[in-house]
């Protein structure tokens, strides 16, 4: 018997007989953590958190919530039964019934329980829906159905509260601000959460933890920075899609050797022999800018992200190199103009494949 | 932890459902068996002499029909959906009240009018005098009055179908004609009337199957088709093997009509899905002599197939008091209520267990025994009832009375329970088909969601599903009374001695020449289907905007 709150071992996820994704394991060690699953549309996500409400079965593996098995082989306690909510990515409201009745439906589950850590008017103000409380589903907005369906879940005070996209529909002005209060929210009930978006950004922030699901497989479980920074494949590299991986010799425990960059030291993630032909990954923010340096790089393209630039430079072997640029950088360099890499190259964690 | 009580609901809609397949299946065996057993020698003397006959007359009759109902249902449709003239909003759903007139009785209406100093004669009479009008007044018997009769109460099938393709077709293929130069009889046959195929199609297959279907009005002009065939094969000459012979061509017929259709549709894709939800079409506002024409069109259209034979009843029920007198209204219209709420009550319980259980379930096996229970729809109501007499026939000799019980002929035959279990095959589709409409506009993620808010199935279903379903269900129930009202061959033929519709006492009227008695039950029945269809007509000409 363990202590950890929630454990999913060993488990391949299936519909209708085929498997989406194969032998997941991961644990939500205490009451309150926040998980993030991360992974493209269509890879799964969203079957996972169906079988963990208990909507789709599992052939293999177990789910255990507070140290009892809720899913398993033999074992499956019903949907009605787990105290799971999860709100569903498409409109799940009742369409029969006003927004304030669906949402107060989600209390009958809690008659009785004298800890109510939450009231409606406090989750009617979080998601700032009070002004559709009166109108039925139909009447509403997606974003503002997502909100409600939220509202229902979070009312709920679930053991385990599943969010399948859970602000995939709402407008970006609102978005960050939605995110900070859910979680707060989270954190202040203690509702232990497991969320699924294709949203990096968002998984990194709501997220204690996140995992990334590829390929079929639960490619990486860990903080966000160090699945940021520490990626421990190719795939999620290219899924996250924040660096580029070049070629490069190590030439010693602390240093490697590119044609194009020079030498680049740093301290390894993993080690690799002395002579290995390497593919470093470089990500935006592993090179710094400087006018002065002998390594001038031509300009092919210039992202402008608001706070800051990403510039896109093309070496002699043309290698094409992210560099991220404080937006209120004294000058700005224009296509095909050479923009200076300050040398020697320092990257603080040097990840290779 | 586990519940064993999935297992247990899995098992119950497969055994409703296989029950449903069963007793849809039951009628087309008997067919099918029938096939293969001797007859009398009727068949013989048949075979040389009225079976084609049979054939060919089922055959004119539904060209004749088909071709009126495209001209009368695609034009109405095409003038209310894309133009605005006095009356259109009116005209809309006027022109679906010629539902509430079932062949037979525009037939009697369409012979009287124009018979030898009938109604037509009257009104001459009374506005130019004596004279000797009887030679120049046409006469709409045989055939072709055969043809006006089915056309002018059938249209609304295509009419209805044709209109809703229409209303939703996609803006941007009309504009693009418009942006093409394409003139407006160039976008009508290249554009919008392909685009409305499968739905002109499907009005049209309703419009055949009707047809073929059809008994009261092809007997009352003794026409002989393939389905009087089959009466005539049981009533005069006791050979229900027979009956059951022409009915499997007659089948055949259909089965054959059906497969076109499909074949024919899967060839193209007929429609753009538009995103970001209907634009309502602005419509064109006629003027001048185009007004007028579409003004005298749709009236002319709406005056002909519903005030001309409900003016023609009524004109009897007046003319001729005591026959209002004669009949016990209030009997038959308690066998009518008691008809229709029982029907509707066995429909709708196995429409939505069935419904349910395949929601829940999602198993395909389920999704294919509820498409073979809807099969019943396209069979004539003749073939199911005299097949359902061959069958109870068949079942008492060979097993009942085998094992030593009493007949139970005189439980299913001449019944009301067998009356029942034969509309039930029959208009199973509509109680089937109405709910389903009515779920699929429910998201699963609804039932999902209150399973999760601890709702056991059970309360899902009456809480979440029943509420929800509330409307269809209703227009459901609506949909069976009418088709019941309506209906003439099964009653006459099962229906328990002494116990009369409005439909089974205008026929019997009529067929015993007694014209003005008919029109008592006849407009009774009209008054009745126009009530229910005004109830519905909310929802049959719904617009996705309301």
């Amino acid at each position: 018997m363990n202590n950890n709150f929630f454990e999913i071992k060993n488990v391949d996820f299936s519909v209708g007989g085929k498997t989406k994704v194969r032998n997941v394991s991961f644990v939500i060690e205490k009451e309150g953590d926040i998980i993030c699953l991360l992974g493209p549309s269509g890879i799964g996500k969203t079957t996972i958190l169906r079988s963990i409400a208990g909507l789709e079965k599992i052939g293999n593996g177990s789910i255990e919530l507070n140290g009892k098995i809720i899913s398993s082989e033999k074992v499956n306690v019903e949907p009605e039964d787990r105290n799971i909510s999860l709100a569903f990515q498409e409109n799940s409201l009742f369409p029969h019934y006003t927004i304030e009745k669906n949402i107060l439906l989600g209390t009958e589950r809690n008659k009785g329980k004298k800890d109510q850590k939450i009231s409606f008017k406090e989750i009617i103000e979080l998601l700032n829906i009070s002004q559709i409380l009166n109108k039925y589903p139909h009447q509403i907005s997606a974003g503002e159905a997502q909100r409600a369906s939220l509202a229902r879940s979070l009312i709920t005070q679930p053991d385990l509260l599943l969010l399948d996209e859970p602000l995939s529909n709402v407008d970006q002005s609102f978005k960050e601000e939605i995110q900070v209060r859910l979680k707060k929210i989270l954190n202040t009930l203690k509702i232990t959460t497991i969320i699924v978006t294709h949203d990096s950004y968002e998984a990194f922030y709501l997220g204690s933890k996140c995992g990334i699901i590829l390929n079929k497989e639960l490619k990486q479980f860990d903080d966000p920075y160090k699945v940021y920074h520490f990626p421990n494949s190719i795939e999620v590299v290219n899924f996250l899609n924040r660096g580029i991986l070049i070629p490069a010799e190590v030439t010693s425990p602390k240093s490697l050797e590119n044609e194009d960059l020079g030498t680049i030291t740093g301290n390894f993630i993993k080690p690799f022999p002395i002579g290995s032909k390497v593919k470093l990954l470089i990500q935006p923010e592993d090179l710094q800018h400087d006018d002065k340096s002998n390594l001038q790089l031509e300009v092919v393209d210039r992202k402008f992200r608001g706070t800051n630039f990403i510039y896109t430079l093309k070496t002699l072997n043309h290698l094409l190199i992210p560099v991220f640029v404080h937006s209120h950088h004294i000058h700005q360099h224009e296509i095909d103009e050479k923009f200076g890499i300050k040398r020697p190259i320092h990257i603080d964690h040097i990840v290779c494949f | 932890m586990t519940k064993g009580m999935n297992f247990k609901i899995i098992n119950v809609w497969y055994l409703s459902s296989f029950i449903i397949s069963i007793i849809v299946l039951i009628p087309i065996l008997t067919v099918f068996s029938s096939f293969f057993e001797d007859t009398t020698n009727y068949f013989e003397v048949l075979r040389e002499t009225f079976f084609l006959e049979y054939i060919f007359n089922s055959i004119t009759l539904l060209l004749g029909v088909l071709f009126l109902t495209f001209i009368l249902g695609v034009g109405s449709a095409y003038i209310v959906s894309f133009y605005e003239f006095p009356g259109s909003n009116f005209f809309k759903w006027a022109l679906i009240l010629s539902f509430a007139i079932p062949p037979y009785i525009y037939a009697y209406s369409l012979f009287a009018f124009f018979e030898n100093y009938g109604t037509a004669f009257t009104i001459l009479k009374f506005l130019f005098g004596d004279g000797e009008y009887n030679k120049h007044i046409p006469k709409f018997s045989g055939m072709f009055g055969l043809i006006l009769s089915l056309s002018f109460s059938l249209f609304a099938y295509v009419y209805i179908l044709a209109r809703s393709s229409f209303l939703y077709q996609s803006q941007n293929l009309i504009e693009l004609g418009k942006n093409l130069g394409f003139s407006k009889f160039k976008s009508f046959y290249s554009i919008i009337l392909p685009a409305a195929r499968p739905a002109i199609v499907a009005g049209l297959s309703l419009v055949a199957m009707e047809t073929l279907a059809e008994f009261g009005a092809v007997d009352f002009f003794s026409i002989n088709t393939l389905t009087t065939g089959i009466y005539n094969a049981w009533i005069a000459f006791d050979d229900l093997a027979f009956a059951n012979r022409i009915s499997f061509f007659l089948l055949l017929f259909i089965f054959i009509l059906f497969l076109t259709e499909n074949l024919s549709r899967k060839k193209a894709k007929f429609h753009l899905e538009t995103k970001g939800g209907f634009k309502k079409r602005e419509k064109i506002k006629l003027q001048g002599s185009k007004s007028i024409f579409a003004v005298i069109f749709c009236t002319l259209l709406f005056f002909l197939s519903f005030i001309f034979p409900l003016s023609q009843m009524l004109y009897w029920t007046i003319k001729f008091p005591e026959n209002l007198f004669d009949l016990n209204i209030i009997d038959l219209l308690m066998n009518t209520l008691y008809l229709v709420s029982l029907s509707s009550l066995v429909l709708i319980s196995f429409a939505l267990l069935s419904n349910y259980g395949n929601r829940v379930s999602n198993k395909k096996i389920l999704n294919i025994l509820s498409t073979l229970s809807i099969s019943g729809y396209a069979i004539p109501g003749v073939i199911l009832a005299i097949a359902f007499i061959t069958f109870v026939a068949w079942f008492d000799e060979n097993f009942i009375k085998v094992m030593g019980f009493l007949s139970i002929k005189k439980v299913f035959i001449g019944s009301v329970l067998g009356l029942v279990i034969v509309y039930f095959v029959r208009f199973y589709s509509l109680a089937f088909n109405g709910i389903k409409s009515g779920y699929e506009k429910m998201n699963i993620a609804v039932d999902e969601s209150a399973y999760l808010l601890g709702y056991s199935k059970t309360k899902t279903f009456f809480n979440i599903h029943i509420p929800y379903l509330r409307n269809s269900l209703l227009f459901v129930v609506i949909l069976i009374s009418l088709e019941i009202i309506r209906e003439l061959p099964i009653t006459l033929i099962l229906r328990p001695f002494n116990f009369e519709t409005f439909a089974t006492t205008a026929y019997i009227s009529a067929s015993e020449d007694l014209l003005e008695a008919a029109a008592v039950p006849a407009l009774f029945l009209i008054l009745i289907a126009t009530f229910f269809i005004l109830l519905t007509s909310k929802y049959i000409l719904r617009e996705r905007d309301e």
